[in-house]
């Protein structure tokens, strides 16, 4: 075979603590759909982002057509010939279909003032095909921002398409699509495929992958595990692609048992009658979602990230426009309209994005750690005694075991793990009876995880509801006594105790199974 | 032909709700202001009214640009002085050098406007701090330029600019030409892509449109229009004063949001910002005709300011509302 299109050799990147590239490879030729496969936090999507120029590599070398390629912003890649649907979709909401499809290549006429009516030619022809999709009509002059989720995707892809790349890049572009919009984008595909052109395929619908891809390229931890030829594999091979031969992790509960008679295995029989249910939970990302959790119980959510995980947290705290549905917490209805009733309620949120929903960077460790907890010290619901506020947080920095300077230091000079025990510390103040951990230790070192762990068991030794959404399938094992496997915004599956394993999370997160359609 | 129907409806239903909201103020603006004003409608109170208007409109008009790139810049205002310092110096009463002026003033406008483009593209600066900050360097440069109101513009000017074609104010023509000047823009890529970037700079960056470049773009166009209102300025008062465009900066947001301008940028146009410039300008004719107490009148003002700020806001907060 002559040279490959495309070849990317020791890529690596390195985003604050994590490092989400590690020496990946890919090498694809022209004419070909090429998977691109992995767990979360592979790698995946950086990998396709280097290729299109929204991030820049540390390390690593592209070569297209042979020739080493500088990928330095998206602009060169267009240059090369690279177009891309991302993920986090490159639509602005303000403009309109027409002025997002051609965004960026606008046709001008001289002194650059626009040509509308060219613009408008070259959006519906990228469209047509899809035309089903709008009802019939194509919304050219309508703002993207007045489109449902499945149209804008469409948009992107149009968008994508419309500049003619020699490789295109589709980074989750099925996501939100209908089964009849799947099916044009995939004779879109083959088209493309048979004019030569190199489509990188992302999905987390293996299905689709088996469909429509040639070969796979699965990432693990930031690096190639691998390369099959998919008429040639099954999903089995690819999960332990995926996994690796990483030896088998027993579940918690388990090793629990083994170390004899631990405060872990009494905690759900102890208070049985603590117990949160949720009933038909519907919001704009959620579909009926229905689940009971003991006191005592750490409920671990897994499955893709994305899936609905975060929204589900954030509505038992109060956070999202709750459609349908209930939750009740020891018989009592639980205020699912504000974050402040909720946590009157009894409930806590240890939010994902620490920084910008967790903690207040500039401000002292000490105030980050009392502020949710303040009216239990208050005098008269009004008064702060600095001795008493200082007391609680001198009590939680020991209790959690947080390594800092003076409690008069701001939260942003500790490391990430303490800080985020500072975000915990700041809610178990407020002795919360449920307590919802939204990726607790992303970008936290090792040692500060364990300690992390540690904590979250003792909150459900202590009798707490625990609700833990995790991306790493690691940990998910290591703490859970269930896990709720969520797709595309509903629960799919139901992991006991015996149940739990990396590779089990990893098969049902993916779908894969007896009996299961698309 | 139903589809081009349907294309004019989708375009209608763009329209922003906060048009009409401007719309309302300027009616019930020009109707108080009439009622207080007994010759409000004569034609020599016209032309002055007008006339006070235009720097006021051209400033609102480059604000416009900035705001929709994402950005503010709270220097329009200093810039209006030492554009205007610096055209009058140069023209020094003498109509052969009207023309030089002219073309001082815009590169005056130009060096600002990119200045600060630099600043707030490549340094990477918050606009609000980074504007300020070389607000003070443009009003120290004023300063230098003429210490003390002084210098003339000739009387042609001025005369020219108070003047009427056809029973139409001069200065009620330079507004259309000023709207007529953003309609044209809006037609450019560079416009199309202040747009996209104010609107969403991530998706903007991912799509091919330089983001550092259409920044700077912004911030010079304002200056461009700011320099419009400083020749404005002097051909209204007659001469130049290194203080006079102090009061212009605030106006200038406060235009931008009474015209329906998203601070955030990305949503909206500088003709809601028109209309919301003469909005302000009757807010203070009406203040001066309403007997306020000469100590008060800077106090109403900022109250006046701050309610039609929040009208403004109303259908905004409408629109933010999350939505199924």
């Amino acid at each position: 075979m002559s040279t490959p299109l495309l070849e990317m050799s020791g890529v690596r990147k390195r985003y604050g603590g994590v490092q989400a590239l590690d020496g990946a490879e890919l090498t694809a030729v022209r004419g070909e759909v090429h998977a691109l496969l992995g767990p979360n936090g592979s790698g995946k999507s950086t990998l396709d982002k280097t290729l299109a120029g929204t991030v820049v590599p540390d390390a690593g070398t592209i070569r297209i057509d042979g020739a080493e390629a500088r990928i330095g912003g998206p602009r060169d890649a267009h240059a090369l010939g690279v177009a891309a649907v991302y993920q986090q979709l490159s639509i602005v909401g303000d403009l309109t279909v027409t002025q997002n499809v051609v965004l960026g290549l606008e046709p001008a006429r001289r002194f650059g003032f626009l040509d509308q009516r060219a613009a408008r030619d070259r959006a519906g022809a990228a469209l047509e095909r899809f035309t089903a999709a709008f009802a019939g009509r194509l919304p050219l002059d309508r703002p993207a921002s007045a489109l449902g989720p499945g149209e804008r995707q469409i948009v992107e892809v149009a968008k994508a398409l419309a500049r003619r790349p020699r490789i295109l890049v589709l980074d989750e572009a099925t996501a939100s699509l209908h089964k009849e919009q799947v099916d044009v984008l995939f004779d879109v595909v083959r088209e493309l495929r048979a004019d030569g052109v190199l489509v990188l395929f992302t999905s987390h619908r293996l299905d689709e992958v088996f469909a429509l891809c040639d070969r796979a390229t699965v990432l693990r931890n930031g690096r190639t595990a691998g390369t099959v030829e998919l008429a040639a594999t099954d999903e089995d091979e690819l999960v332990r692609l995926m996994v690796g031969d990483a030896p088998h992790q027993a579940p918690r509960a388990a090793r629990a048992g083994a170390a004899g008679a631990g405060s872990a295995a009494e905690g759900p029989v102890s208070s049985p009658a603590a117990t949160l249910e949720v009933r038909g939970l519907t919001t704009d990302r959620l579909r009926d979602v229905s689940f009971t959790v003991r006191s005592g119980e750490v409920l671990g959510l897994g499955g893709l990230q994305g899936q609905g995980q975060s929204e589900l947290l954030l509505a038992l705290f109060g956070g999202a426009h709750v459609g349908a549905g209930e939750a009740v917490l020891d018989g009592r209805p639980l205020p699912l309209s504000s974050p402040v009733k909720a946590a009157r309620a009894g409930v806590a949120l240890v939010p994902g994005d620490r920084g910008r929903q967790g903690m207040f960077a500039v401000r002292p460790i000490q105030e980050n750690l009392s502020l949710a907890s303040m009216h239990r010290r208050a005098t008269a619901r009004l008064a702060l005694r600095g001795a008493a506020e200082r007391g609680a947080a001198t009590a939680m920095v020991e209790r959690l075991r947080i390594k800092i300077g003076s409690l008069a230091d701001p939260v942003s000079t500790l490391s990430g793990g303490n800080q985020q025990k500072v975000v915990i510390g700041k809610w178990l103040l407020d002795r919360p009876r449920v307590v919802l951990l939204d990726d607790p230790t992303k970008g936290v070192d090792v040692a500060a995880k364990e300690e992390i762990y540690a904590i979250v068991r003792g909150l459900a030794d202590d009798g707490a509801v625990v609700i833990l959404n995790s991306s790493d399938n690691r940990e998910l094992t290591e703490l859970s006594d269930r896990v709720l496997v969520v797709f595309e915004g509903t629960v799919v599956e139901e992991l006991d105790a015996e149940a739990i394993s990396e590779r089990r999370l990893i098969s049902s997160a993916l779908r894969l199974g007896p009996g299961e359609t698309l | 032909m139903t589809g081009a129907a349907a294309g004019l409806v989708d375009r209608v239903r763009g329209v922003q709700l906060s048009g009409l909201a401007t719309v309302a103020m300027l009616v019930v603006a020009v109707a108080v202001n009439s009622a207080l004003q007994p010759n409000f409608w004569d034609s020599y109170a016209l032309t002055s009214n007008f006339a006070t208007f235009v720097p006021l409109v051209a400033i609102a008009v480059g604000q416009t640009i900035v705001v929709l790139s994402g950005g503010l810049d709270l220097s329009l205002g200093a810039q209006v002085t030492l554009a205007s310092v610096v055209a009058v110096q140069v023209v020094d009463g003498s109509l052969d050098r009207f023309p030089l002026a002219v073309a001082a003033a815009l590169g005056v406008g130009l060096a600002c406007g990119a200045l600060n483009g630099l600043v707030v593209a490549l340094l990477r600066l918050q606009p609000i701090v980074a504007t300020f900050a070389t607000s003070f360097v443009f009003s120290g440069l004023a300063l230098v330029v003429l210490p003390t109101p002084g210098g003339s513009v000739p009387f042609e000017i001025t005369t020219a600019y108070r003047d009427s074609v056809l029973g139409v104010p001069v200065a009620l023509l330079l507004i259309v030409a000023l709207a007529l000047v953003w309609l044209v823009l809006r037609r450019h890529r560079v416009l199309r892509h202040v747009y996209a970037v104010g609107g969403d700079a991530d998706a903007a960056y991912a799509s091919l449109v330089p983001v550092a470049r259409t920044r700077v773009w912004a911030y010079v166009l304002g200056g461009l229009f700011a320099a419009l209102s400083a020749l404005a300025i002097l051909a209204n008062t007659g001469s130049g004063d290194p203080f006079v465009g102090n009061e212009l900066t605030l106006a200038s947001v406060a235009a931008v949001v009474i015209g329906g301008t998203a601070l955030a940028g990305g949503r909206g146009g500088a003709g809601g910002s028109v209309l919301g410039a003469i909005v302000l300008a009757l807010v203070t004719n009406i203040i001066f005709f309403a007997d306020v107490p000469t100590d008060y009148r800077q106090l109403v003002n900022g109250a006046v300011i701050i309610l039609a700020l929040a009208l403004a806001g109303i259908p905004a907060l409408q629109k933010r509302r999350p939505s199924a």
